[in-house]
């Protein structure tokens, strides 16, 4: 018998992978954003409203991760940006294989920005990194203010906390004091935005701080 | 869940070590899974279990460590294990606590013959 030490991540390879993808996206300067929240938080509404005010300045794509439809490609089309669709098929998560797969076909120059829409789940695309710059969790007003501690992870894996529908806090038993808290406690230096797709509230700021973040990446090299 | 995948890399990486090695009988598969990541003990067992058949790891005994969750502050360098993420510190109450261990998904080593 004998014994060999690996001490090796488990997820070298999608790492790997990864790391090779933010090589190619700082080389090309392309902020890249991944978005995660449960299915129906409004990651997809939150796009084509804030795309669409930045769409004629930048040049965007969106990879959009479903288990099935090209729906929400088709949405973000609409608004007239260029969309890409990964049906995963049933997978929980999307790998940093796959956005390569898709940037190859989309063409990885003169990006300024990439936005992946994960696929709606609050635990698995957390553990896979897919180069991105900025992870963003959203939650929305009716899943209840203790998400942060019933999904820790996500929110410590997330730069910033996306609190969307805010619109529908008169009608719901959702307290923002103690989701904002909690979401402290698992990760104290979240960038925190307070949203609603319908009425357009808290866009300007996020749109703001967006913009910074793409500029940010032009200059550095 | 994506322990199936997670699974599948470890059978992965452990026969490929194997066979750099010039063995092709695994015995053991010893991995450390920290508190935090999102694995579940058994499902993780089951994917392996079913992925090794027929397989140069087919009798592989699977040998889970769960490391805990240790966080350091950062403002008066208090170590301490917690339950999860993160409370104030227990010290000085501060919030600013980074984390030492406890997120790790690791293939410790693994044995053959
Ligand atoms: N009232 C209200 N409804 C919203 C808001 N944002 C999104 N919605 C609605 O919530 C539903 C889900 O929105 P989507 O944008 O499809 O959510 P998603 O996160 O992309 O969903 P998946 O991709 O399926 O995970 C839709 O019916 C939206 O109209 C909001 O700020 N306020
Ligand atoms: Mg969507
Ligand atoms: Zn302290």
């Amino acid at each position: 018998m004998e014994k060999i030490t690996i001490n090796q991540k488990i997820l070298s390879k999608n790492d790997l992978n990864a790391m090779h993808l933010r090589n190619k996206f700082a080389t090309n300067k392309t902020l890249v954003i991944n978005m995660m929240s449960s299915p129906g938080s409004g990651k997809t509404s939150f796009l084509e409203k804030v795309l669409l005010r930045l769409k004629d300045k930048y040049n965007i794509a969106v990879i959009e991760g479903d288990l099935q439809t090209e729906n929400d490609k088709q949405r973000i089309e609409a608004i007239g940006v260029r969309a890409i669709q990964i049906q995963t098929g049933g997978a929980c998560h999307l790998e940093a294989s796959e956005i390569d797969k898709k940037c190859q076909e989309l063409g990885y120059e003169n990006l300024d920005l990439l936005v992946i829409e994960n696929v709606g789940n609050l635990v698995c695309p957390a553990e896979y990194d897919l180069g991105q710059d900025i992870n963003i969790v959203m939650l929305s007003v009716t899943e209840g203010d203790d998400k942060p501690l019933k999904y820790p992870n996500i929110f410590f894996n997330s730069d910033i906390f996306i609190l969307n529908k805010i619109d529908l806090l008169p009608y719901v038993d959702f307290s923002v004091e103690k989701a904002l808290a909690n979401a402290r406690t698992i990760k104290n230096s979240l960038d925190i935005f307070q949203i609603s797709c319908r009425n357009d509230e808290g866009l300007d700021n996020l749109q703001a701080y967006i913009e910074t973040k793409i500029l940010a990446k032009k200059r550095c090299s | 869940m994506h322990e199936a995948s997670i699974a599948n890399s470890i059978l992965e990486i452990s026969i490929g070590t194997a066979i750099e090695n010039n063995s092709n009988k695994i015995t053991l598969v010893s991995v450390r899974i920290g508190k935090m990541a999102t694995i579940d003990e058994s499902s993780l067992r089951f994917a392996f279990d079913a992925i090794k058949e027929n397989t140069i790891a087919e009798h592989a005994v699977f040998e889970f460590n769960r490391v805990p969750l240790l966080g350091v502050c950062a403002d008066c360098s208090h170590e301490a294990e917690y339950p999860g993420y993160f409370v104030a510190c227990a010290e000085c109450g501060s919030m600013s606590i980074k984390m030492i261990s406890g997120d790790e998904l690791e293939i410790a080593h693994i044995e053959v013959e």
